[in-house]
């Protein structure tokens, strides 16, 4: 042990302590950790953006001439990029024995993918995966097994952003991009 | 290429949240992986901050080897006691209240160090106690990182043991690194003079392991 401090001196380490941790966790750590800024430095210095791993995506159309669904139900193109070294999820609300036709490409890179179905109100973080693989495009359709989300996780393992053209057509409900 | 495949592929899985290489090596591997797992547990000690910052501020003010050897076996009892009861008896711990305790743990030890308990409470706490004690948070700690991999019963066991070894290892490979560092600075005279201000940095550090794992917890 090193000789006892002083308790003025005592009390002046702990305020120091108590405030260095206070700066840095309210202009560094919760920003990029959480997104959490009231200063706005985080967002100065672009530490924010390490809290949005999330990528970002756009209902370009929902007016689909590639996707012929039999009887004309909903149709929609989006386009969803994926980050550098990143995964997201975009997904459908879909109920039970609904089909999906879907065809995605990206614009360059393979992505692993696998596109999958959660059970409505399961908690136990349960899935059922109805294709897995690294491509750069697909088409296909699938039938949902269960009423619940159902629907795409991309990862994207290059060192550039990827963008995902998805033209879905069927009887959903857009759930959209899963942070 | 056309598909209409439902379910070829069903299992339980957490969130994709999980280092996605390490759950698939998981998913695909079953049964006794020794190696992997030993690494995996030294990965996660050596890039485990708070432990070693918890650890640096146990050996600061210690000079003899056997006295390094005692706490840092006392640390590891106390950790692969709950690493092995919480794994094995499927105890679930919030992640984020054991990592704030964990950031408690530290700065407990820089206010240690101060000399913040003799002046405070005019008595030392027992320093091997409490670094047995907090080395039970720092287990349950552990066992909450490995818990987030879906782990077979079949080998469970053995790669328990394998990821504790590895653990181990690690623990005493960034021990030597921080005893080395640490060894080298006391021979200097800055020693004495930064240790005040050192040892309020290691508290900083704690102070700032429990504001963003309690900020954590209350968004989640």
């Amino acid at each position: 042990m090193q000789h006892t401090l002083s308790n003025k001196a005592l009390f002046k380490s702990t305020i120091i302590a108590l405030v260095i941790a206070g700066i840095v966790l309210i202009s560094f750590i919760l920003p990029a950790e959480y997104n959490i800024d009231p200063t706005g430095i985080g967002a100065k210095l672009g530490l924010t953006a390490l809290a949005n791993p999330g990528g970002s995506a756009t209902i370009s159309s929902n007016q689909s001439d590639e996707l012929n669904t039999e009887n004309q139900q909903e149709t929609d193109i989006i386009e969803v990029i994926v980050p550098a070294g990143r995964g997201v999820e975009y997904k459908f609300a879909m109920a039970q024995f609904k089909k999906m036709e879907y065809q995605w490409q990206t614009d360059g890179a393979a992505l692993f993918f696998d596109l999958h179905g959660e059970p409505e109100g399961d908690t136990t973080g349960y899935y059922e995966s109805y294709a897995i693989a690294t491509l750069t495009e697909m088409k296909g359709s699938f039938t949902t097994p269960f009423t619940g989300v159902h629907g795409w996780y991309w990862k994207n393992t290059s060192d550039k952003p990827v963008v995902v053209k998805l033209t879905v057509g069927g009887e959903y409900s857009i759930v959209g991009l899963k942070k | 290429m056309v598909l209409s495949m439902v379910g070829l592929f069903s299992f339980n899985a957490m969130a994709h949240g999980v280092d996605e290489s390490t759950r698939l090596f998981l998913q695909n591997n079953t049964g006794v992986q020794f190696f992997p797992f030993m690494y995996i547990g030294a990965k996660h000690m050596v890039t485990g901050y708070d432990h070693l910052l918890f650890l640096a501020g146990v050996i600061f003010f210690l000079y003899k080897s056997k006295d390094i050897l005692l706490y840092v076996s006392m640390f590891t009892l106390g950790h692969s006691l709950t690493l092995l009861f919480g794994v094995l008896g499927d105890v679930q711990v919030n992640a984020y209240i054991i990592d704030a305790i964990i950031g408690l743990s530290v700065v407990y030890k820089g206010f240690d160090n101060l000399g913040g308990f003799e002046r405070t409470l005019g008595f030392s706490p027992n320093a091997k106690m409490a670094v047995l004690i907090f080395g039970l948070f720092h287990g349950f700690g552990l066992a909450t990182k490995l818990q987030e991999f879906q782990l077979a019963k079949e080998g469970l066991w053995e790669n328990l043991i394998a990821f504790n070894i590895g653990v181990e290892l690690g623990q005493f490979a960034a021990l030597t690194f921080i005893l080395l560092i640490i060894s080298f600075w006391r021979k200097h005279h800055s020693f004495a003079q930064f240790s005040t201000a050192s040892n309020t940095l290691l508290m900083s550090a704690g102070f700032m392991l429990i504001g963003f794992q309690l900020t954590g917890y209350f968004m989640s």
